[in-house]
């Protein structure tokens, strides 16, 4: 063994991109010190007790590219010890019965998400087609999904598919998603293929790297609220804690781009900086809805998503029971529901609440279920600190060396929620590493 | 306790308190078998909550 002191490494909020940095770090060598304010480790990303059941504090127990994604790779690569079991069905849509309904109240039946254009015509199927090849080849630069599909389809149902889509899983609607972000998530969904459950939830993910952290060496404070990032001569020397300097060659920060940037005291106004700040002005967190059930017979059947492009609100709905039953108690099932919340709606929450339950008693019409919760996100805890296609420009740099952001306000691109995570800290470890 | 404006409606307090006095809908609201513990406050990743004593 030499004696030359290891590089520190100071990583601010214990969310998963925090963990993952750490656990990356702590394996190549960095003496880490994570900083979490909360009592809690995981962020928006492990599990709480209620009632029996694993809920999650934020996230659904869902990978979306499973066990072969940017996310699972990472956690090989730590050596943290997670199984993840692929959804199959990946994805199912539900239809109307009744073409031409509008709605579910007359029965529904469900496809496969394969199958997505076959309530086209057969002209818009074949455009869909030729629209699907192409852009792999040539992805749109401009624009909005919806925009992109109605410039070559113009059919109702790829906007609500495009919606339902787009909600569960970038808790936006195609309208305010850009097409090069969603053809990003197509070709990621052909690279790594779909969704997959963290057998334990969350928090299997989360324990399985603070193991990783803690047997490298790593350290995690809990209750420890970082009120400001030293910056001397434009390179981030460390942080102050509870009035206290502790210093280090590297801080990555978890908690987004702008609740990042009021950390900083007195910095010079360069010009980089203000051009940075121009960026920070374009970022906007994405809301949204979770509903969670409690069932003692299935409500959907199979462990992959139920996309529901014809509910008001509800975007889509899983069932993680059918792949873990220890996510509740026995017998019982847990059934998640997931709905974009609009920015101009966030006033009128506990009405687009109400539109969601009154989806999901259409959706389960018949079906016995209770209310478990009900769990809002939006501004500084929201679905996506950065929504989806807003950080790209932004990336993981700050005007200052030494200082990186990862988590879900600085995601890779193309990367839908913790795949993102995981893309973006795979990108800030390829600078440093 | 008083919950103030930043409450997002998580429901992260309801999950932790132990008495179950806290319904949430948007919003987190306190009900009277609240015991004013404060573990809600201390979980609240918004700092909304305010323990009364």
């Amino acid at each position: 063994m030499n004696n030359v002191a290891k590089p520190r490494a100071i990583i601010i909020g214990a969310g998963l991109g925090g963990l993952l940095s750490a656990a990356k770090l702590a394996t190549s060598g960095y003496e880490v010190e994570v900083f979490e304010r909360l009592p809690m480790i995981g962020g928006r990303f492990t599990n709480i007790e209620y009632k029996g059941f694993a809920l999650s504090t934020g996230a659904l127990h869902m990978l979306p590219h499973g066990p072969t994604g940017p996310l699972a790779q990472m956690l090989k690569s730590v050596g943290a010890d997670v199984n993840i079991v692929r959804s199959d069905p990946m994805a199912v849509i539900r239809l109307p019965l009744i073409d031409g309904d509008n709605d579910y109240t007359n029965g529904y039946k469900d496809i496969p998400f394969r199958n997505f254009s076959d309530p086209l015509s057969a002209t818009n199927r074949l455009k869909i087609a030729v629209l699907m090849l192409t852009t792999r080849v040539f992805p749109p630069k401009k624009g909005s999904l919806e925009e992109c599909f109605s410039r070559y389809v113009k059919d109702e149902w790829l906007v609500k598919l495009a919606d339902s889509f787009c909600g569960w899983s970038l808790s936006l609607r195609g309208a305010d998603t850009s097409a090069k972000e969603a053809f990003s998530i197509f070709s990621n969904l052909y690279r790594y293929s779909g969704s997959g459950v963290p057998i334990g939830g969350c928090k299997a993910v989360v324990d399985a790297l603070v193991d990783v952290i803690t047997s490298n060496g790593g350290t995690i404070h809990t209750g420890k609220d970082v009120s400001e990032i030293l910056i001397e001569n434009g390179k981030a020397v460390g942080i102050l804690v509870d009035g206290a300097e502790h210093f280090s060659d590297l801080v990555i920060s978890n908690i987004g781009h702008v609740e990042t940037d009021r950390l900083y005291n007195n910095i010079e106004p360069s010009e980089e900086y203000q051009q940075y700040l121009e960026q920070l002005k374009k970022i906007k967190p994405s809301a949204g809805v979770k509903i969670c059930l409690a069932a003692d017979e299935p409500l959907i059947g199979h462990g992959g998503v139920l996309l529901t492009p014809y509910a008001r609100r509800v975007n889509g709905i899983n069932e993680v029971t059918n792949i873990d039953p220890n996510l509740a108690p026995p017998g019982k099932h847990l059934t998640v529901s997931h709905q974009c919340v609009q920015w101009d709606k966030l006033d009128e929450l506990e009405q687009e609440i109400e539109l969601g339950l009154q989806d999901i008693k259409e959706i389960f019409a018949g079906k016995k279920y209770e209310v478990l919760l009900i769990q809002s996100h939006s501004g500084e805890w929201p679905v996506n600190r950065s929504a989806s296609g807003l950080d790209v420009n932004v990336k993981n740099s700050t005007p200052f060396k030494n200082l990186f952001i990862v988590g879900d306000g600085a995601k890779g691109e193309g990367g839908i929620e913790v795949e993102g995570i995981a893309l973006g800290v795979a990108n800030v470890m390829e600078r440093i590493l | 306790m008083k919950i103030g404006k930043t409450c997002v409606g998580c429901a992260q307090c309801a999950t932790f308190c132990k008495t179950d006095a806290i319904k949430v809908k948007g919003k987190a609201l306190i009900m009277d078998v609240c015991i004013e513990c404060g573990i809600c406050a201390e979980y609240c990743p918004m700092k909304a909550i305010e323990v009364s004593i």
